[in-house]
């Protein structure tokens, strides 16, 4: 049992880097968003349930923290995401697809 | 000229925090048990400084098990009067001066994602701020972060419903509370003879309903700042409207 939470907080310490990694290597805000905060939701989950499976007296704190991560943490980065939008922050050149621009012109173009 | 003064003057300050640096007992070198401190942490200023058992103890001076609580609320309330005032005064200079600028109201439709959250959010936001300001004496925080938390849920609150309006009443709560807290005060002057003495029996440290007038003033504290920073958002909110 505990050998299976030193793994995950192995995993979860290996997500954290990538996160971390993520903010310095991608290109504009949505990119590091994304790295950061899907790097941390499954970092913070692994490591904390890592915790519990090592120290059971632990275990149901932990996944009340998991929680409370899991409804918090992606409202907060869409919002911050949808900010830096509106604001007017642009994605950097590469981009493919900019979805939100296409639904904005959509609607646009309903109402005239 | 300006310069060399500013030099000689800067050299003066570090001269005298040097020579402050020789009062100071080595790091590790102190003796806490001649300390005022060790009175402090067991709770009897007054009293002939026994050591304090958690959850054993029983009518010490101040019976909250946070110390810096203990210091606050009780042993210097008279000074969190002062930074409750401090921090009305802020919110007071907010609303002046927002009152007289004319500018155009921000306004954005709200994030679809953000109100749907919000359902499950927000009553956990203000529980996790009441639950911080009533175990005050207890747990580290109290009134002022309990009341910010609270704050921060009418900002979500704002962020997320574009026809929420606080209430007036927030202002009646806000100086409701405050004034509760000098009464509190005159009480204990009336009784004791000091203001903002503890009245109440401070029963047995580190249970909820100990420590006297502590977490009733924490409470007190909790409803006033949380009040007085949502006012200060919504006063943001209002921002050049008529």
């Amino acid at each position: 049992m505990s050998i299976i939470g030193y793994l995950l907080i192995i995993i979860g310490a290996f997500f954290y880097f990538l996160g971390g990694l993520g903010m310095f290597r991608m290109p504009d805000v949505y990119n590091r968003l994304q790295a950061g905060t899907k790097a941390t939701t499954l970092g913070s989950f692994s490591t904390l349930l890592g915790v519990g499976l090592v120290n059971p007296a632990f275990l149901g704190k932990a996944l009340l923290i998991i929680a409370f991560i899991a409804l918090t943490n992606p409202v907060g980065s869409s919002v911050l995401a949808r900010a830096a939008y509106l604001k007017g922050v642009k994605p950097t050149s590469k981009t493919v697809v900019d979805e939100y621009a296409d639904e904005a012109t959509k609607k646009a173009g309903e109402e005239q | 000229m300006r310069r060399f003064l500013s030099a000689l003057i800067a050299l003066g300050l570090i001269i005298i925090l040097l020579e402050f640096l020789n009062l100071i007992p080595d790091f590790g070198n102190v003796d806490l048990s001649k300390r005022v401190s060790n009175s402090f942490i067991n709770k009897s200023v007054d009293g002939n400084n026994e050591t304090i058992e958690f959850k054993k103890s029983k009518d010490l001076e101040d019976g909250s098990a946070n110390v810096v609580t203990s210091i606050v609320v009780n042993y210097r309330s008279f000074d969190t009067l002062g930074e409750v005032t401090v921090l009305f005064t802020a919110a007071l200079g907010v609303g002046l001066i927002l009152k007289g600028l004319r500018r155009k109201r921000f306004y954005r439709e709200p994030n679809f994602i953000l109100k749907t959250a919000n359902g499950i959010l927000l009553p956990l936001i203000f529980l996790f701020g009441a639950y911080i300001f009533i175990h005050g004496h207890l747990t580290p925080g109290g009134g002022f972060p309990g009341g910010t938390i609270i704050a921060a849920g009418i900002l979500v609150l704002y962020l997320s419903n574009e026809k929420f309006e606080l209430s007036h009443r927030a202002k009646i709560l806000e100086s409701g509370m405050g004034t509760v807290y000098v009464l509190f005060g005159l009480v204990g002057l009336i009784l004791s003879g000091i203001f903002l003495r503890n009245f109440l029996p401070t029963g047995v440290i580190g249970e909820l309903f100990s420590a006297g007038i502590v977490p009733l003033i924490y409470v007190a504290i909790g409803f006033k700042v949380g009040a007085e920073l949502s006012n200060l958002i919504s006063e943001f909110q209002k921002e050049g409207q008529q």
